[in-house]
């Protein structure tokens, strides 16, 4: 049962770099705004993609029959 | 008879704009494009999305579920942005050469804008990064100076819909999210000791049942004290501190008697720890910090989302730049500049639907102007060479050259929002409830612990001390504390929810007698701009006028525009158009000849108004609306009556304000007369509405009203300008609704989200069902802390029943407060309003 004499303010100790830490993350502003990073996960990667051609000279009226403006996810 | 509810005519299934989904006018509808837009604004914006690559943002919008408004796009330069003395103040360098500009943006709506303008790096060269905060729409974009400039980014952002406004640091704002962190970390560390604490004490009370050797209790007592030491000295700190500046001003505040039971149980637990035997209570004193620490950081939460878009406000000017004119003769151009860069004798060019940037004398060009936010007047204005123009009206018509006589703070507006800052620097605090009734508690426990320690003393001193320390610590009136904070942020986060935001808690209190209510009339009783509001006749004839109309600067021709809900231009082509001042317009348009104006215009024209015609237009000069006639070929087809019309729930609103029992008046910059109507029109006695005041003369009614408050109530006022903006700093409780400008925004304690006048009634009612939450709170726990009291001065008490006892009550607050209807669906008020309108 000595072993407690140890244990217990080893546990306290990691307890308190737990907090530590905390006190750093919260002194360092990262929980200034709680909205927006809970949005900010959800996008993809995914990076901008360039600019399609059809885009760029005025567009005929025979091609831009269904020009895909909203992506399809499929 | 068509009546235009809001202002809209309705057509058959046609084409959604691209953009924003709207229905696009059958005039804009170009054939064989696949994409059609609402309006230039959209097109411009789609076009520079698809140009970017980022289409996925329609996609991520709709998931969301947000709502794309059509968008606006300024078309500026932002030159402004560029000056050194801007840059100056709202940039700061960061590692790299780089540079950090905060940036608060018009139009951001939900998260796919965020996904969107932190695309921006990509798209323009030399952005490095940007981050949007979704709840106070700045934005913080990283730039490097030598590869592009803040000009540039403006531009960007602008092409996107999102007009950017240049967001200064400022102090409140500073000193919020400073305090902000700081609790944060005080909750976050009592919490880590209180649960540690709990641990070490749960092994300690099984001990004292089961039996436990000398060694490890006294190892386990001695490390309690150890981790309650920061609770005590860190993170109760502010209890300490409220406790004594309240002693020093001899208030008695609800943290004295907290800061005294925390005193007391920390020093009886360490002498005993100190000296090996007695009960210690840290458990309890962690557990006792942590819950109000707790319930006070869900309140700052709750307040949050309202403080944080009014501190955007507050950090952007109100009037931001000016186009100033440079050179002379042929060589003129006009450039953006900031106001604080203008000197009195300068040039400026102000364009049709801009803001006047300065006080000033009208060089050239005539227009009319839109006071309605500055003086409350809801006709417009005709200003010409010569005239002096007041910074804040807005230019309706045509393109206007003023000579500079004050810029800044110096105009007048400028000095009307420095009576702002200043009244609500100076409000004082409100004594709150729990205030009160901790004096009464601070007294009753200290009757108390004299007569535990007198009945006691007859078996030994010692004894005596450990019930009156057993009672000061049971009596700590920790559901006390919680039963405002909890009440309240409830309360807060529920109505933000039904659309009004309460920036200052106060506000709920003081709501519950409300002797005076002052209403603005321009913008919060009515909507705030002329518009064709009763139309009979042919429709067809509406949009033949609305078409004529656009060729016009008029602030009637504004109105016809807006009963369209769109503009009619590129289409058809008209010709022929010709102003008669003071008549009206005609003009002719593929092949008909039509004219819009009034009665003497048709009938110079010659033209014959069929007899019902001419009684409706009878029916609306008696309702105050001035009668516009449109004659197509020779004869009268419509006639539609133009005025500021009142919103459709501010009859309901204020008859029920008034069986309330409360006093309803208007506050009103407009003419008197037409004060008088709507005040006839709601049933307001004509003693009680005041028109024809200056801002100033709006803020020392409210200034003369604050001797008599207290016992008669509080006075409330409600407005949505910057006229409205001093008063409102100064009532009881300043309500501004959807829709007001910045100005009225910082001012007020409660901003509606909601249209209309309608969230007051919401509010009183809301207001009366937190003071009756914050009520049942206190009864529970002073039930609580009776009976726990009692059984002190009978000895009864221990360690283990004081940490039982203290989160047994909490938790009775906390359901009580969270279970409590305050705000939300409301079945008297609000359903009443809407029906009976």
């Amino acid at each position: 049962m000595e072993t407690i004499f140890v244990l217990l303010p080893l546990a306290l100790l990691i307890a308190g770099i737990a907090l530590a830490l905390f006190v750093w993350a919260a002194r360092s502003g990262q929980f200034d705004d709680l909205e927006t990073p809970a949005v900010r996960i959800l996008f993809d990667d995914e990076e901008p993609r360039p600019a399609e051609p059809e885009f760029l000279p005025p567009k005929p009226p025979e091609t831009a029959e269904d020009a895909p403006t909203r992506r399809d996810p499929k | 008879m068509t009546r235009l509810r809001d202002g809209r005519l309705l057509r058959s299934a046609p084409p959604a704009c691209a953009h924003c989904g709207l229905a696009v006018p059958e005039s804009l509808v170009r054939q064989g494009e696949a994409n059609q837009f609402c309006c230039a604004g959209c097109r411009q914006v789609h076009a520079l999305i698809r140009e970017w690559g980022c289409d996925q943002y329609y996609r991520l919008v709709e998931q969301q579920g947000g709502t794309l408004e059509p968008a606006k796009v300024t078309g500026r330069d932002f030159t402004d942005f560029d000056h050194p003395g801007l840059q100056a103040e709202a940039t700061e360098g960061v590692a790299g050469g780089r540079c950090r500009t905060r940036l608060y943006l018009e139009g951001v709506h939900c998260a796919a804008c965020v996904w969107l303008v932190e695309k921006l790096p990509s798209a323009v060269p030399g952005v490095a990064e940007v981050r949007l905060n979704l709840g106070s729409a700045v934005a913080e974009v990283t730039w490097e100076p030598s590869k592009t400039r803040l000009s540039e980014i403006g531009r960007a952002l602008d092409r996107l819909g999102y007009t950017p406004h240049v967001h200064r640091a400022n102090r409140v704002q500073e000193a919020r999210r400073t305090e902000d962190r700081a609790s944060l970390v005080r909750l976050g560390v009592a919490t880590a000791c209180a649960m540690n604490l709990m641990f070490l004490h749960g092994a300690l009370y099984a001990g004292e049942s089961s039996g436990m050797a000398t060694p490890y209790e006294t190892f386990f007592r001695w490390l309690s004290l150890a981790v309650s030491f920061p609770v005590l000295v860190f993170s109760a700190r502010p209890f300490f501190q409220t406790a004594l500046s309240g002693l020093r001003h001899r208030v008695v505040h609800i943290d004295l008697p907290v800061a005294v039971a925390l005193a007391v149980t920390f020093a009886s637990s360490a002498w005993n720890t100190v000296k090996g035997s007695g009960p210690i209570y840290f458990d309890s004193l962690a557990m006792l910090v942590a819950a109000l620490l707790g319930a006070r950081q869900a309140q700052r939460g709750a307040q949050r989302a309202a403080l944080e878009r009014a501190d955007s406000l507050r950090g952007a000017a109100f009037i931001e730049f000016a186009r100033r004119l440079e050179g002379e003769g042929a060589g003129v151009s006009a450039v953006e500049v900031p106001v604080s860069a203008l000197e009195p004798g300068d040039r400026v060019e102000v364009r049709s639907g801009e803001l006047l940037p300065v006080d000033g004398i009208v060089l050239s060009g005539r227009s009319s102007l839109d006071n309605a936010v500055l003086t409350g007047e809801s006709g417009p204005v005709p200003v010409r060479e010569g005239d002096a123009v007041s910074a804040g009206a807005t230019n309706l018509g045509a393109r206007l050259v003023v000579r500079v006589e004050a810029a800044g703070e110096r105009t007048r507006v400028g000095a009307l929002l420095e009576i702002v800052q200043q009244a609500l620097a100076h409000r004082p605090p409100l004594l709150q409830l729990t205030d009160r009734v901790a004096r009464r508690f601070v007294q009753a426990l200290l009757v108390l612990a004299a007569v535990t320690g007198a009945a006691w003393l007859h078996r030994s001193p010692a004894v005596a001390a450990e019930r009156v320390v057993a009672l000061l610590v049971v009596a700590c009136p920790c559901a006390l504390g919680l039963s405002v904070p909890l009440a309240v942020s409830v309360a807060l986060m529920r109505a933000a929810r039904a659309g009004i935001f309460v920036k200052n808690p106060d506000a709920l209190e003081r709501l519950r007698h409300v002797h005076t209510l002052f209403l603005d009339k321009t913008g919060t009783l009515t909507e705030g701009k002329a518009t064709v509001t009763r139309w009979a006749g042919d429709e067809g004839s509406l949009e033949l006028a609305g078409a004529i109309e656009e060729e016009s600067s008029h602030a009637v021709a504004r109105a016809f525009r807006l009963a369209l809900g769109r503009p009619v231009r590129v289409v058809r082509d008209v010709a022929d158009v010709r102003e008669i001042p003071g008549k009206g317009i005609t003009g002719r348009l593929g092949g008909r000849t039509v004219s819009v104006g009034n009665r003497a215009l048709v009938d110079a024209a010659g033209a014959s108004v069929p007899a019902p015609l001419a009684a409706h237009a009878e029916a609306l000069t008696a309702d105050g609306l001035s009668p516009v006639y449109v004659a197509v070929d020779g004869r009268v087809a419509g006639v539609g009556g133009v005025g500021d019309p009142l919103r459709p729930d501010a009859a309901a609103t204020v008859s029920a304000l008034r069986r309330l029992g409360i006093c309803v008046r208007i506050l009103s910059g407009d003419d008197r007369e037409v004060v008088a109507r709507v005040a006839a029109q709601l049933g307001i006695p004509e003693g009680d509405a005041l028109g024809g005041l200056s801002p100033e003369a709006k803020r020392d009614v409210l200034a003369s009203l604050a001797p008599r408050r207290q016992r008669g109530g509080s006075v409330v006022m409600v407005g949505d300008g910057v006229n409205d903006a001093a008063a409102l700093a100064l009532a009881d409780v300043g309500v501004a609704v959807h829709g007001g400008t910045g100005a009225s925004i910082v001012a007020a304690d409660v901003v509606f989200t909601r249209e209309g006048v309608a969230p007051l009634l919401d509010l009183l009612v809301g207001a009366r069902r937190v003071r009756a939450v914050v009520a049942r709170n206190l009864g529970f726990s002073l039930v609580y802390n009776v009976a726990a009291s009692a059984a002190a001065v009978a000895g009864l008490v221990g360690p283990l029943f004081a940490a039982v006892l203290m989160p047994v009550s909490s938790l009775t607050v906390v359901l009580s407060s969270s279970l409590a209807r305050t705000f939300g669906r409301v079945p008297g008020a609000g359903a009443a309003a809407r029906t009976e309108a």
